[in-house]
């Protein structure tokens, strides 16, 4: 669902990252500058988007022809406020953009924007969030549309993973975290549920192709290949030497309802046919490396 | 009583099978198109189209065809069948300007009481309002096959006529016509017959759906759907001749365009269509299985893997490449060299700056990573797993419809994927005999 404006990749005169202090925001400044891509990264020190008078800070930085990624988010946004006030966070940014010419807005969604009962999810895929983070990320999409006309892409990644995640968050840099404490890997009941994670490496590399081609439309930043927790605890305690236990402790609440979620990347193939996602494995002992 | 003639407007794939059909009945014909160079082609006997059997057919009744492009010399026939081509966009849509122009130049010479009909496939709704007496105004439903549709034209199931007024007779010439082939006249309302003609399409795409679906489980779960297909056949709810096989979503344009139909006519009325619309998701699907599985085996990480693509047709035995699998395969294949190869489509077809066209499929598969037989032609089941191996430098073989003995290839040193099993790993023993 990805149409290539430049169909031979071209670098971007200057890509203006807004959240570039995050998890996700700075892999993709990394990315784009090893490429040799000029940037401006802008964190919330250069320019807070809940303070009065962001959007016209923030019109300031930008200029006619600017691309622009956007990937600050308060996240994950479970409550009402934390909702809103991303909301409020991406107003600024649409009044910032309205009525100059950029070349293209790159926005950083979420998986969470697809009902929860599809399987396998497609960009094709309804979006018909089920939580309130999901909810953000769908409004958000449809606020920057509203905004300019400028060319959009959404680059929806699934759970991202990697050495500098700050969230604790059950999963690969949870696990990651309690084997390098010597800790006992915990899961929940018996980890069964699977689930696709990207190393947040990949999703830079996604995003720096979509820059390059200039592409317009959604892309699921996603592997196609579904791990069960249980399995992915077992690849970290291997990976830490194997001292380390793979302990179950009952689950915190009934089971998910949504079991195991897979992702078809047919969309990927076809937008980027030369690009090769990391296998998890390989992803886990990089993040461990780094570390 | 002299035979009427029988008049054909439109040397398309439809209208070449239908009249040569009619002559093969022993009725003189006239074979119309206002093309001047095709009739010019046809009357040298090259035909536009790919059918076996339909040359030697014309060639036989050689003496019942008239070829003209003077719509005047359809001023002798008694009936006179419109069966030009109506192109579709990639959503299926129909541009229908290409009917009426032929109708508009058909009907100004035809004789008073000269019987038309719409032979193409119209929607809903397009006979009625068609300027030409309703006494003498037909739509009949074509159920044309791409590669056998000789067959079918000489020895059709039944026919399908949509009328102002079913109750009123069939006209004499006409009636008498439909009559020599020996199979049942239903007739009908335009509007009916119009719609007859969609069922027909929606009932083939729901078992295709239902195949792809059941045979797309098969594969993650162990079962093998061939094993399963013979079971459903001997159910006489579902019959032998229904369409089960496992394919690479829906391609040719035909049915494509009734469920763009079907689907237009929800949005004007409010019908509940998601059955189409399920169908549409899965043909897409099922249409990526060889991009998928390619990827997932050979190309992610191998910038010079060299892909071999048997077949560019859509089907076995026609030239039509509409919504081919193979070339939407070949679209998305850009990064990589391919060997190409296919009995009656040229290489060019394929549209990609590094194909190279082969003389045959065995000079394709030489030196390439895997295959990948994307039209079944009868030709391909003669190519030996053996000989595969001695040209091929890789070990991957992709046979959605399975030409190939799957076993052999396993046992030659292949990994075999096929539509509706589990893959055959070499070197993994065999679960069965």
């Amino acid at each position: 669902m990805l149409e290539h404006l430049n169909p031979a990749a071209a670098a971007p005169r200057r890509v203006v990252i807004i959240g570039a202090g995050g998890f996700v925001g700075g892999s993709i400044r990394a990315r784009l500058e090893s490429d040799g891509v000029a940037t401006l990264a802008l964190t919330r020190k250069e320019v807070d988007l809940l303070q009065a008078g962001a959007a016209a800070k923030l019109a300031g930085l930008l200029r006619p022809g600017d691309a622009v990624v956007l990937v600050s988010a308060v996240a994950p946004a479970k409550t009402v406020s934390v909702l809103m006030d991303n909301l409020r966070m991406a107003q600024a940014v649409c009044d910032a953009v309205a009525g100059l010419e950029l070349s293209h807005l790159l926005y950083i969604s979420s998986d969470a924007v697809y009902a929860d009962d599809q399987n396998p999810v497609t960009e094709f895929s309804y979006c018909a969030p089920s939580t309130l983070h999901g909810m953000m990320h769908a409004a958000r999409e449809l606020m920057l549309k509203s905004a300019t006309t400028a060319p959009i892409a959404f680059l929806r990644p699934t759970l991202v993973y990697g050495a500098s995640d700050p969230h604790g968050g059950y999963g690969p840099n949870r696990f990651r975290r309690q084997a390098e404490k010597g800790e006992p890997i915990t899961i929940f009941g018996e980890g069964e549920e699977r689930r696709d994670h990207i190393l947040v490496d990949d999703v830079a590399a996604l995003a720096a192709l979509i820059l390059r081609h200039r592409s317009r439309g959604a892309l699921n930043a996603v592997t196609g290949v579904s791990t069960s927790f249980h399995e992915i605890a077992r690849m970290v305690a291997s990976q830490a030497g194997g001292r380390v236990e793979v302990k179950s402790v009952p689950r915190p609440g009934p089971r998910p309802h949504l079991l195991h979620r897979f992702f078809d990347i047919t969309q990927c193939h076809q937008a980027f046919p030369g690009f090769r996602f990391t296998p998890l494995a390989e992803g886990l002992a990089q993040s461990l490396r780094r570390k | 009583m002299t035979a009427p003639v029988i008049g054909f407007a439109g040397m398309t794939h439809l209208g070449v099978n239908s009249a040569a059909a009619a002559a093969a009945r022993g009725y003189s014909t006239v074979w119309f198109d206002p093309d001047r160079a095709m009739v010019g082609r046809l009357e040298s006997g090259e035909f536009p189209v790919v059918e076996p059997g339909l040359v030697e057919l014309a060639n036989t009744n050689r003496e019942r065809i008239s070829f003209t492009s003077d719509a005047t010399a359809l001023g002798r026939c008694a009936v006179v069948y419109i069966a030009c081509d109506v192109p579709t966009d990639e959503q299926g849509d129909s541009d229908l300007s290409s009917v009426r122009r032929l109708i508009d130049t058909v009907s100004a010479g035809l004789a008073r009481d000269a019987v038309l009909v719409v032979l193409c496939q119209v929607p809903p709704g397009f006979t009625r309002a068609l300027d030409w007496p309703v006494a003498q105004r037909y739509y009949q439903v074509e159920t044309l096959v791409f590669g056998s549709a000789v067959e079918r034209a000489l020895h059709p199931e039944r026919f399908i006529v949509g009328c102002a007024d079913p109750a009123v007779p069939l006209p004499g010439p006409y009636r008498g016509f439909l009559e020599a082939f020996g199979c049942p006249v239903l007739p009908m309302r335009y509007e009916s017959a119009e719609l007859a003609k969609i069922a027909i399409n929606c009932c083939l795409v729901a078992s295709v759906t239902v195949a792809n679906t059941l045979a797309g489980l098969s594969e993650r779960i162990g079962a093998d759907w061939n094993e399963i297909v013979p079971a459903l056949r001997l159910d006489r709810r579902i019959g032998h001749h229904a369409y089960l096989a496992p394919g690479l979503g829906l391609a040719g344009g035909n049915l494509e365009r009734d469920l763009a139909t079907v689907l237009r006519l929800a949005e004007e009325t409010g019908s509940h269509v998601e059955l189409v619309r399920a169908s549409l998701a899965d043909s897409r699907q099922r249409r990526d299985w060889p991009l998928r599985t390619l990827h997932q085996e050979l190309l992610a990480g191998h910038p010079d893997a060299v892909v071999a693509v048997l077949g560019l047709s859509y089907k076995e035995n026609t030239h039509s490449t509409k919504n081919s699998p193979s070339l939407a395969l070949i679209r998305h294949l850009g990064p990589w060299p391919l060997r190409v190869h296919d009995p009656v489509v040229p290489a060019r077809a394929a549209g990609h700056p590094r194909a190279t066209g082969c003389a045959t499929a065995l000079e394709a598969a030489t030196g390439a990573d895997a295959l990948a037989i994307m039209t079944p032609w009868p030709a391909y089941r003669e190519v030996s797993p053996s000989d595969l191996r001695r040209v091929m430098r890789g070990r991957v073989i992709l046979d959605p419809y399975r030409v190939l003995d799957g076993a052999a290839a396993r046992a030659a040193g292949f990994d075999y994927f096929a539509l509706g099993v589990p893959v055959l790993r070499a070197g993994e023993k065999a679960t069965r005999a």
